[in-house]
């Protein structure tokens, strides 16, 4: 594949770009799905195809095709030189890369069981397990359960002298049933919703996850929530579990951290943020006990790689020290703006046929002391709230609403009573300065996210992000129309 | 693809006695993307997909790819074929669809659209640039263009083929604290009013600096045609999809012919000759029908695939999806009766209201009563005895849209083309009642 690689960086530097690089991505995916006793979906995919970029004169171009001989990729080449040239007539200053070392390398996501090698068979009759225990009530009447596997192999050319290999895989699953009566519906799932928990790994990230042994919970689950109370609004505790506080730090954090938004660059679609270049080093971000940290280097991040796309090595750094923002998200065109001579490498492409952008690297909020049975032990009014169903989140990523699948109401330091379409609101740096407590490293776990949107064209990103349940003072609660 | 069905013909051979369906999909396209005055991203795109259903005696699998050449279907179908021996029976797998004729669709391909270049898109993006550097405020924004082709073909005789071209030009300016913006897509580039558009945002971006905070809460609110689209597009993709209803998930759930919106509201799919074309037939190669969705608030009919058709005892309409689909039939193809008179005359009848140009980040809360939250963007205002009377800063909306659209005042007489989930065609329009349910701070 290098050698075909190779016909796009003799032509990207016969032309004098400043920079070059050809990413050839050959990709596989397998899912699998039953819903309500059926066969919901069965697919094999294999794509292969490369994205050429190119800045000459300062300016960027882009073209991507799947058609493999080198008269293709020279033409294509070409084609992202010409568009490189139209950019030129609306630009201000050139664009320069931050200095990046050139490297020769091989990188794969380490696995115990290739789950491309696991029989179709054993996959389905898991699959059809779990749907009949969740369909064990009249109740229920959408039960899914799901998998899906990707292996994205990259052959990464720059015209800097890097030739980096790399072979990412991913494993995930999930379980879900809903319940209707009398108008009502409820869902409940396992481990997450939106997709379930996907994780880098093999089949051994399946095996894990025990879903079988968690059906019948969540069926029950989804059963009694349709008679439960709807959840009281007020000013409340708040204690966050299961992947709503991954979904807060995602949309809260991850996003208002990413260079690109910061600088204005994604005003037109996704919004920017408040989270201003003014303000690193010194905005209070959170209360003292929190600390968020991005890191390329997280075993089982989804974010995990040797290197990102736009060829930098991977790293671990802060994006909020004891409370105060500390960092950002960077790609090598736009750290220079902030003062840095090397980008985090937090640049990555959907596919092959998807320019790179700035990215949420995988980004986790750093277990604290609090004994878990403190967490609501010290709590008098409040509640529990596990599993994001609804997210929304205004466009400077400050005023938030999420809905979780489900709470229960803590009295006097005791989880009581379940209840129903539970949402907190809030704003952001206000809200993470609530934060007065997170547990200790026992509740710790990571969860991911594989289908993070941004940019247009619209792209598709995985990462993860870790983190213990933590209490949140004083949070509006239950807001309705 | 000019050897399409050669392509098809062979991956049927390779298929041999087992039922078989290729859905082809080639799109070629480009977008140039500007922020902060100047071009930020631009990028061309080019794909072929092949998407492969394999059927037999109850067992199904999908096998996708891109390459095309004979050692790729042979690998490819030849691996499908033996996961299928593998797969369980399911007793509910409907067999390969027959052919059935369709009507003619609208001609939706431009060939000029679909060869506009760089240095084109460069321009329209310049010249809004230009004129925002004069004036103090900055552009930000896409041009996008490009075309595709669909094929649907099985060894059962069925080949159905549609290509359409497609262009947007959307853009949002800035004007110190002040955002305006505005969008249009359209089949055919020519259609696209860049100069309007560039006013439009521009005014808008200079008419809300300097914006007010109001307190949350009640208020009648005026919907311009992309806010009440982005509403209207989660009442008819999670109300009046066939799975969805047969399933008792639908907010319209045993409402057939009962009134479950306003009077004033009256929304069709129509793919063939309605307000927002598309193809004529669906992902199953099956005819799409015109479907009145709901006629002066009345609950007429749901969109249906062969497969919810078959559990509701019905025809299907021609909204399916790929197959197969979690999801089940949408419709994508939404057009809102327009009423009458204009933004201005509903504008002029609010003693006291909000002006909301469009939303951000809208989401579903409880699907029994529609509750969406979300936030309002790029150009929020009081309207004050029939007049705008300041912008305000942005609000979150906690809203039942099915009690909003219950209490519509007023539908204006010219629908927008909208992006949604296909291209819809939406009026702005009067709620009585919205529900803002707090603030933010610009």
């Amino acid at each position: 594949m290098f050698r075909l690689a190779s016909k796009a960086i003799e032509i990207a530097s016969r032309h004098k770009a400043d920079f070059g690089d050809i990413r050839i991505i050959e990709e596989r995916r397998q899912s699998l799905s039953v819903r309500n006793g059926e066969i919901a979906g069965l697919t094999d995919q294999t794509t292969l195809g490369y994205g050429i970029r190119v800045l000459c004169g300062g300016a960027w171009g882009f073209a991507s095709s799947s058609v493999m001989t080198p008269r293709a990729v020279a033409d294509t080449t070409l084609k992202a030189i010409a568009i490189a040239k139209a950019s030129r007539m609306l630009m201000n200053v050139r664009v320069r890369l931050a200095a990046e070392p050139a490297y020769t390398d091989f990188w794969q996501t380490p696995f115990i069981k290739d789950p491309f090698a696991v029989p179709v068979e054993t996959k389905l009759d898991l699959l059809f397990k779990i749907d009949s225990l969740l369909r064990r009530d009249k109740k229920i009447r959408a039960a899914g359960s799901e998998m899906r596997f990707i292996r994205e192999r990259q052959w990464h050319m720059t015209t800097d002298g890097s030739r980096i290999e790399q072979v990412l895989l991913s494993s995930g699953g999930s379980l879900s049933a809903t319940a209707v009566e009398n108008g009502e519906s409820q869902t409940r799932a396992y481990p997450c919703t939106h997709g379930g928990q996907t994780l880098a790994g093999g089949w051994e990230i399946i095996e894990a996850m025990n879903m079988a042994d968690h059906a019948e919970r969540v069926r029950e689950e989804a059963v009694a929530l349709l008679t439960a109370p709807v959840c009281p609004a007020g000013t409340k505790d708040l204690v966050i579990s299961g992947n709503q506080l991954a979904l807060q730090i995602h949309e809260s954090v991850g996003h208002a951290s990413e260079l690109d938004r910061v600088l204005g660059y994604e005003e037109s679609y996704a919004g920017s943020s408040f989270a201003t270049t003014e303000k690193l080093g010194k905005f209070r971000y959170g209360s003292p006990i929190v600390n968020l940290v991005a890191d390329a280097t997280l075993p089982g991040g989804l974010a995990t790689a040797g290197y990102d796309d736009d060829a930098v090595k991977a790293q671990r750094w802060h994006i909020v020290r004891d409370g105060i923002l500390s960092g950002y998200m960077t790609n090598r065109e736009f750290c220079g703006r902030i003062g840095m001579d090397r980008s985090r490498g937090s640049c990555r492409a959907d596919g092959y046929n998807n320019i790179p952008i700035t990215r949420i690297c995988n980004l986790s909020l750093m277990p604290g002391s609090t004994p878990p049975e403190q967490l609501i032990g010290e709590i008098k009014d409040g509640i529990v709230m596990e599993n994001n169903m609804s997210w929304s989140i205004d466009q400077k990523r400050l005023n938030f609403q999420f809905g979780c699948e489900i709470g229960w109401l803590i009295k006097n330091g005791k989880r009581g009573k379940m209840v129903k379409n539970p949402t907190y609101q809030g704003i952001t740096p206000e809200f993470w300065g609530s934060c007065d407590a997170i547990a200790d490293h026992s509740q710790w776990r990571l969860w991911g996210v594989a289908n993070c949107g941004k940019g247009q064209p619209g792209q598709t990103a995985m990462m993860c992000h870790g983190s213990s349940p933590a209490r949140f003072r004083k949070v509006k609660i239950g807001m309705h129309g | 693809m000019k050897n399409i069905e050669d392509v098809c013909k062979k991956i049927f051979r390779l298929a041999g006695k087992v039922q078989c369906e290729v859905s082809a999909e080639m799109r070629d396209g480009a977008l140039t993307r500007f922020a902060d005055n100047v071009i930020s991203q631009n990028v061309a795109y080019s794909s072929t997909e092949f998407s492969v259903r394999l059927l037999d005696a109850g067992r199904m699998v999908k096998i996708n790819f891109n390459q095309s050449d004979d050692t790729a279907l042979k690998h490819a179908v030849g691996s499908g074929l033996e996961i299928l021996k593998k797969q369980k029976k399911d007793p509910a797998l409907l067999p390969l669809a027959k052919p059935r004729p369709f009507e003619a669709a609208r001609d939706l391909y431009f060939r000029e659209t679909a060869e506009l270049t760089p240095a084109y898109r460069a321009e329209r993006a310049a010249e809004l640039a230009r004129a925002c550097k004069k004036s103090s405020q900055t552009a930000y924004g896409t041009f996008e263009n490009g075309s595709s082709e669909l094929v649907i073909a099985n060894n059962l005789g069925l080949f159905a083929r549609h290509r359409e071209t497609s262009a947007a030009y959307g853009v949002t300016v800035r004007d110190h604290d002040g955002f305006g913006w505005a969008e249009y897509p359209a089949f055919d580039a020519g259609e696209i009013p860049f100069r309007l558009l560039n006013e439009t945002a521009r005014a808008k971006a200079a008419a809300s600096r300097s914006p007010r905070e109001i307190k949350p809460g009640k208020y009648p609110v005026i919907l311009e045609p992309q806010a009440a689209a982005d509403l209207l597009c989660y009442l008819a993709v999670y109300g009046f999809g066939g799975q969805i209803y047969n399933e008792g998930r639908s907010f319209a759930c045993g409402k057939l012919g009962k009134r479950v919106l306003s009077p004033l509201l009256t929304m069709e799919d129509n793919s063939l000759d309605g307000a927002a074309p598309g193809m004529p037939f669906d992902y199953e190669g099956q005819p799409r029908k015109r479907v009145t969705l709901i006629e002066n608030g009345v609950l007429k009919a749901v969109v249906h695939d062969r497969k919810s058709a078959k559990a509701a005892k019905t025809a299907s309409t021609g909204h399916a999806l790929p197959q197969p689909s979690y999801l089940g039939p949408i419709p994508l193809n939404l057009a809102v009766k327009p009423g009458s008179g204009g933004l201005d005359d509903l504008i002029r009848g609010t003693e006291r209201g909000i002006l909301v140009t469009q939303f951000h980040y809208t989401n579903l809360l409880k699907p029994q009563t529609m509750e969406i939250t979300g936030m309002t963007r790029n150009g929020t205002f009081m309207v004050e005895n029939g007049k705008l009377a300041f912008p305000i800063k942005n609000m979150r909306f906690t809203q039942s849209m099915v009690e909003a659209f219950a209490d519509v005042e007023g539908v204006s007489g010219q629908a927008a083309p909208i992006l949604a989930w296909g291209i819809m065609s939406c009026p702005a329009m009067r709620l009585k009642n919205f529900n803002f349910s707090s603030s933010t701070k610009f």
